[in-house]
């Protein structure tokens, strides 16, 4: 009875203050506007707020707050896709060609044809390559992570990085 | 160049200033959203005391839980459900004083509990309307679940009372352990019926561990006629046991503003 070990979680604030520069990151990499970046930040941490009670307090919370980050990055992009469908034909899966006209956010001015062109083809890949895509190389997560993140086994992370990759490579 | 480090490269170079900016603008909104849906904070240790460990955790509103630690298990439970209505601070030195309130009030002194309660983790409408009405309870008086179910509108409520006891997440200061069957058996207790006899030891009831029942020297006092009798007055086989309290002796009942029975003389 003496000696049990009370484990109470982190207050919010302090996971807010380790982890608020890395998602706002991970945002401005994954998302071309930065009112968009800046947008889903607070939403991003609203609705942590809200589930954090629900988090096992042993659990990490840095893949879980990527997972927040990328799930709403997700619908962003599917929101966007079916507003935008409604306009032109113009979708998430719309022509590079396309694409860089779009993409003339103040983040791009610095970004070479090269690194537009990735972002383009890296934009056509089906959600879930595209989202550990983005948690692998814009995260810098690893697969242990990644599984935790993407709610799916180390297995599949993998495979859908290296599917990508294969996408990626076979294009370029 | 490699297309790992292409993919690097997208997004360009993120500005150190422009990250800067765009946080210190977001966190005055998150700021700003998060006073509206924030839980309210909870001093939260283990203290010890008489009864076992205990978690414990006080808000600004008052004691808002007193759990007895049974294992780890338990532990992480609790904090879980404690998590859904309060924003838990690891704080020892704030609820400490729980632990010498809980020492103080089984060495026999009244006022030794505080009176700010918080009953915020009571979940239902129900459970909260018997806790009030159990906190009219004094100390060295009983009720039986039965009368309590009948003053908490629900006359045939009983086992309801039971279960609504059963979850009290502040015992010992929502006093839970003052409730015994009505048949004079002590009947169960949340923390096990050991702890529930000590408090009512405390509380001036002579109490044997191995009978499991309150002795028969107490005297039980009618709410509306505010007299009190001994059990083997023969007014107690009609009288309407929806209304009674049982008192520990006739000291603590004329305490309650009761007179004695002039039938069976209780002294």
């Amino acid at each position: 009875m003496a000696h049990k070990k009370l484990h109470v979680p982190l207050p919010f604030e302090t996971i807010m203050q380790r982890h608020e520069r890395e998602i706002m990151r991970y945002l401005l990499r994954v998302l071309s506007d930065p009112e968009d970046a800046a947008d889903l930040f607070q939403e991003t941490w609203l609705r942590a707020y809200r589930a954090y009670p629900r988090l096992e307090p042993e659990s990490d919370v840095r893949p879980w707050l990527y997972a927040t980050a990328s799930n709403l990055c997700r619908n962003r992009a599917r929101d966007g896709a079916r507003r935008s469908r409604v306009i032109v034909l113009d979708t998430e899966e719309s022509t590079a060609a396309n694409a860089i006209g779009r993409h003339h956010g103040s983040l791009h001015e610095n970004e070479g044809y090269a690194a537009v062109h990735i972002r383009e083809m890296i934009s056509v890949l089906p959600t879930k390559q595209r989202q550990a895509l983005h948690l692998r190389y814009f995260a810098g997560l690893d697969y242990a992570e990644m599984a935790t993140a993407m709610d799916c086994t180390e297995e599949s992370a993998r495979a859908n990085v290296s599917q990508a990759m294969k996408k990626l490579k076979a294009r370029w | 160049m490699k297309i790992e480090n292409l993919i690097g490269s997208v997004g360009g170079d993120l500005k150190d200033e422009l990250v800067e900016e765009l946080l210190h603008r977001s966190r005055r909104k998150i700021d700003r959203a998060l006073k509206r849906i924030r839980r309210p904070e909870a001093a939260v240790g283990i203290v010890k005391s008489p009864l076992g460990d205990l978690l414990v955790a006080t808000s600004a509103r008052g004691v808002a839980l007193a759990h007895y630690l049974h294992d780890d298990s338990d532990l992480t439970v609790t904090i879980a459900k404690l998590r859904s209505d309060f924003d838990p601070v690891d704080d020892q030195r704030a609820v400490a004083e729980v632990g010498n309130e809980v020492r103080r009030y089984l060495a026999g002194d009244l006022e030794a509990l505080r009176q700010n309660i918080d009953l915020t983790l009571v979940g239902h409408s129900f459970q909260k309307r018997v806790l009030g009405k159990l906190q009219a309870v004094p100390r060295g008086a009983v009720i039986s679940y039965q009368a309590l179910a009948a003053a908490s509108g629900a006359p045939n409520g009983a086992r309801a009372v039971g279960n609504a006891l059963h979850s009290n997440p502040v015992p010992i200061y929502v006093p839970c352990h003052r409730v015994i069957s009505s048949d004079g058996r002590i009947g169960g207790y949340g923390g096990g019926v050991a702890r529930k006899i000590q408090l009512l030891r405390s509380e001036g009831f002579d109490l044997d561990n191995s009978q499991g029942r309150i002795p028969d020297n107490i005297v039980w006092g009618h709410k509306g006629t505010k007299i009190y009798c001994r059990r083997s007055c023969r007014t107690t086989a009609h009288v309407d046991r929806t209304r009674i309290f049982f008192f520990a002796d006739p000291k603590q009942a004329r305490r309650a503003g009761m007179r004695p029975c002039k039938i069976c003389r209780p002294g």
